[in-house]
């Protein structure tokens, strides 16, 4: 599996598996997910409530507490920005 | 063995209707699907455990409660005090040992009931379900809708019901988490959380995992 950032790759795999559980997505076909794969906007199954599902399930499994005003769209723009988020939360 | 049938309760704000599944006789199980919209993703999935119980010989009950399903009361009118009362009086109506099999924020419901015992699937706090409702809401970005919460309107007097309620932890209890949830239980499937599905979907295999669970569970509290 692709490691973005090093250190993270536990939080990407947690991430991975997130967007899978929470979209209904394969597991075959979030594994393709690069850093670069572009998330909120080009994932159909990503609208607005299924956003505060996966960061609600992201916060439930790093045990991780997400601020409200936290959220916005750069962080949800790419698989590698809501790793990187995801991991700074995580790593701290 | 039995199906399914149609049937209501009384409480005293009125009548509400319930699904009844497998025997009637012997112990039976009550299930209360978490409120709001994670009722429509678990509701599927809740039927395919309470067949499975059938299956085993056990009966159940899928009661709607003020304000949910097809009760006459209005979501805005919705009380957690008034749901918690129409629990326990149908309990007290059933006349037979009855058992909890409550999902998420369902588990809010039975507090106040006279049950032999509590089975809670990943329960929450009320406190963690209202940040839920308010992370959707501004997640939607309609955070001027007062009241509104993902298409729910929502009184006052229900959100600080809600702020403040836990599941009773109390007497026979057994806590069942999936195993990507750290959090504390009595044991762990493997499974995704359809209660947070964009989609409502079911997973047959963990309803009958979780079927055989609760089945071998009441028969240890019944032995």
């Amino acid at each position: 599996m692709l490691v973005i950032f090093e250190g993270t790759s536990q939080v990407e795999t947690t991430v991975r598996a997130v967007l899978a559980d929470i979209l209904g997505l394969s597991a075959d076909r979030v594994a393709t997910f690069t850093a670069d794969t572009p998330l909120f906007g080009a994932l159909p199954e990503l609208d607005s409530m299924a956003v505060a599902s996966v960061l609600t399930e992201l916060e439930d499994r790093l045990g991780i507490l997400i601020e409200d005003d936290e959220i916005d769209g750069e962080m949800l723009e790419t698989f590698g920005a809501l790793v990187q988020f995801a991991a700074g939360k995580a790593l701290v | 063995m039995t199906g399914l049938r149609f049937d209501t309760y009384d409480w005293n704000g009125g009548r509400e209707a319930m699904l009844r599944f497998g025997p009637d006789g012997g112990p039976i199980v009550i299930a209360a699907l978490p409120l709001f919209e994670e009722a429509n993703r678990t509701r599927q999935f809740t039927c395919t455990i309470l067949r499975a119980l059938a299956d085993h010989g056990i009966g159940s009950l899928l009661p709607d409660f003020p304000g949910t399903g097809e009760s006459v009361i209005a979501t805005i009118d919705a009380r957690l005090s008034d749901q918690r009362r129409a629990y326990s009086q149908l309990t007290q109506q059933l006349g037979t040992r009855s058992y909890a099999l409550s999902t998420r924020s369902g588990a809010l419901l039975d507090t106040d009931a006279d049950l032999t015992g509590r089975w809670h699937l990943t329960p929450h706090s009320g406190f963690d379900l209202v940040r839920n409702l308010e992370r959707t809401r501004a997640a939607a970005g309609k955070p001027d809708r007062e009241g509104e919460y993902a298409g729910n309107r929502l009184s006052h007097e229900m959100l600080a019901e809600l702020k403040d309620a836990v599941p009773f932890g109390g007497g026979r209890y057994r806590v069942i988490r999936l195993d990507t949830d750290p959090r504390a239980a009595d044991a762990a499937y493997a499974g995704a959380p359809l209660w947070r599905r964009s989609e409502p979907g079911n997973d047959i295999p963990l309803a009958q995992r979780l079927a055989v669970d609760i089945s071998r569970w009441i028969s240890s509290c019944e032995g």
